[in-house]
């Protein structure tokens, strides 16, 4: 039976987490023990309270490793995908943010995300354009936000 | 009793400008409640820096998250009705009798019940707070550090006992929280604790970033998973009346409604959804006589409707006069009085009466704009539930660049957000909740504080944090919460199985 063979869904995916979670506490811990300081006002000084979470969280995560408990499903395929696109065209807009300035980053994030999100080439592309305007006049001119104008456009003003 | 601060707050949020950014939390507050994916911690971690970098005055942004706040916990409910999908997770109860009453073609009339409730539930909470709130100040006046730090500890025993079926994460979630606290420099050794080096490290990792990466990102990505939107509206909303017969049919389950939401809101981290469940759960256990409920019994709606508001205005108790905050989404608000450099505690009524007053001022104030939003313009509201995701997420997105942007004009913070986003993202798939990190990091600095003052005042001896009335009282209630519901399951289930 599918429930004998699997008696909590996940659990290696939380178990994975609960290792992680422990060699995590132990870092801390050994970098928390030694933390430099030359002199503390207080006679505990800076190195007992992180310890003292580490030991929290290292036994915290062995409770973890021994009852899982529950996750959700992670996604798969077509889902996968869009779920590593999604940052990924968070990662473009602000890599593009500074050269290009904000509309245009704005423009390829919000049609991007659009076109993940099931909008049709149109939609998105005409979407990611009036997001883009909308954002740039709501920020840049009627809460007069700092935001980039690009480098590129920059220069070429100056030029 | 003394109000002063209050008459100081009425004089602050009636100020025409602070009254517009009333109204407009209002109506922001209802949007977010109502769209499906985002509730209000979201809503109050997108719109906090921008207020920030806006250059408000904290009072004006307090009164700004106070209303998106409220808001929301009205609008919640009409996604809960007309969607069968809670806007909200205060609002989960809201569709058990909410939907079917849609169902029934009585939305509209089921819309007005629950908007009245969330009015008296919300205004019991705002007088509860006002009342209550001075009386626990004067009380903490007397709380030295050693009280302090057994409050944390009380409130994380809270927080893992009552939030969440899975405890064990939800307490990894706090320790995660206060170890990121931990980052930065540390006051007094002026030693660099995990700061690798790194010079924006050192004032530690920054609140807008790690909010917005666990609030906004993760929850775009979750939201790749979900098809509930815009598609299947339950008819129209139909005629909008109150009918009297109905309001006095519910009059009782409000009633008990707000009080329960008013108590669960005060106790440290539990939040609306705790709030709704507990008192959905005693209205049925009360009043279901002929098993109506959870088949649209106007009882199941108005109870949960109540609590939930309630449950927001007796969330600021703890937050205002102790510095915990009562909930999820006013440990948010909490980092953002932090960012002004505000720390609440008891001495914020007498200090900054401003902040305090006018926040519940803006309370009373929110609470009756809302009532007007919500009971003629509901099928405006409704309306926007057909807004697609492919324009919602990426207008989150924007405004989470913007936001995270604007407070630091560094895109190496934007790639931070995107960093901590993923990770919330991985920890939601497994099951946490991303509220007790939050908590667990706006609370990290001042337990810490707390804890090495009392050891400094007691040259060491550990034994200073058991030795005051208060201190040990809180101990005992730590305990009882912590050990309370397990103890609880345990006798029930002996007795059923000797039954």
């Amino acid at each position: 039976m599918d429930a004998n063979q699997r008696p909590f869904p996940g659990s290696l995916s939380n178990r994975i987490a609960a290792l992680a979670l422990l060699a995590f506490s132990l870092i801390y811990g050994f970098a928390g023990s030694r933390i430099d300081y030359a002199f503390s006002s207080d006679p505990l000084g800076p190195r007992v309270f992180p310890v003292l979470l580490a030991a929290v969280l290292g036994l915290l995560s062995l409770i973890y490793l021994f009852v899982p408990g529950r996750s959700e499903s992670w996604p798969q395929g077509t889902v996968l995908m869009r779920c590593i696109a999604l940052p990924a065209l968070v990662l473009i807009a602000a890599l593009l943010f500074e050269p290009i300035g904000f509309a245009g980053a704005m423009f390829v994030m919000t049609a991007g995300v659009g076109r993940i999100f099931g909008a049709s080439w149109r939609a998105s592309l005409i979407g990611g354009l009036v997001q883009a305007a909308f954002w740039y006049l709501v920020f840049g001119y009627l809460l007069d936000v700092y935001l980039p104008v690009g480098e590129l456009f920059a220069a070429s003003r100056r030029g | 009793m003394n109000l002063d601060y209050l008459w100081t707050g009425f004089a602050v949020a009636l100020t025409w400008q602070n009254l517009l950014i009333g109204l407009v939390g209002c109506f922001l507050g209802t949007i977010i409640g109502a769209l499906p994916a985002i509730g209000p911690i979201n809503g109050i971690a997108l719109l906090l820096p921008i207020a920030y970098t806006l250059g408000l005055p904290p009072e004006s942004t307090m009164i700004l998250l106070a209303a998106i706040y409220t808001g929301s916990e009205y609008g919640g409910r009409i996604s809960s009705i007309l969607l069968n999908v809670p806007g909200d997770a205060g609002a989960v109860m809201t569709a058990l009798d909410g939907n079917p009453l849609a169902r029934q073609g009585r939305a509209g009339e089921a819309l007005m019940i629950s908007g009245l409730s969330s009015f008296v539930g919300g205004i019991i909470g705002v007088v509860g707070l006002t009342l209550f709130a001075p009386f626990l100040a004067s009380l903490a006046i007397g709380f030295g550090p050693a009280e302090y730090f057994v409050l944390m500890v009380f409130a994380f025993a809270t927080l893992g006992s009552m939030v969440g079926s899975q405890p064990v994460k939800t307490l990894l979630g706090c320790v995660l929280g206060l170890m990121l606290a931990t980052v930065g420099l540390d006051p007094t050794s002026g030693a660099y604790r995990f700061t690798f080096d790194s010079p924006e490290l050192g004032d530690g990792i920054d609140f807008v970033v790690l909010v917005i990466g666990l609030f906004s990102i993760s929850e775009a990505m979750l939201m790749l998973e979900s098809h509930a939107t815009g598609t299947s509206i339950v008819g129209k909303v139909g005629r909008t009346f109150v009918r009297w017969k109905d309001v006095v049919f519910t009059t009782g389950a409000t009633l008990r409604g707000s009080i329960i939401g008013f108590v669960v809101g005060v106790l440290p981290g539990t939040g609306a959804s705790v709030a709704s469940a507990v008192s959905y759960t005693l209205e049925k256990r009360v009043s279901d006589r002929d098993g109506t409920f959870g088949k649209g019994d106007m009882r199941g709606l108005a109870s949960p409707e109540a609590a939930n508001n309630s449950c927001a205005a007796g969330a600021f108790v703890p937050m205002l006069t102790l510095g915990v905050p009562g909930s999820g989404t006013t440990a948010v608000m909490l980092g953002a009085l932090m960012l002004y450099n505000i720390q609440p505690g008891p001495q914020l009524f007498a200090e900054r009466p401003e902040i305090v007053g006018g926040l519940i001022a803006s309370l009373y104030i929110g609470n009756v704009l809302l009532l007007l939003l919500n009971i003629p313009f509901v099928g405006i509201f409704s309306r926007l539930l057909l807004l697609p995701n492919w324009i919602l997420v990426p207008g989150i997105l924007v405004l989470s660049v913007v936001g995270v942007y604007s407070t630091h004009a560094s895109v190496e913070a934007v790639l931070l957000m995107l960093g901590v986003g993923c990770i919330g993202w991985l920890l939601r798939k497994l099951g946490f909740d991303m509220a007790p990190i939050i908590l667990g990091f706006v609370l990290g600095k001042v337990m810490e504080v707390n804890l090495r003052n009392a050891l400094a005042i007691s040259g060491g001896e550990l034994g200073i944090l058991f030795q005051s009335h208060i201190s040990i009282i809180l101990w005992v209630l730590a305990a009882l919460v912590a050990v309370g519901p397990w103890a609880l399951q345990l006798w029930s289930r002996r007795r059923r199985s000797r039954a």
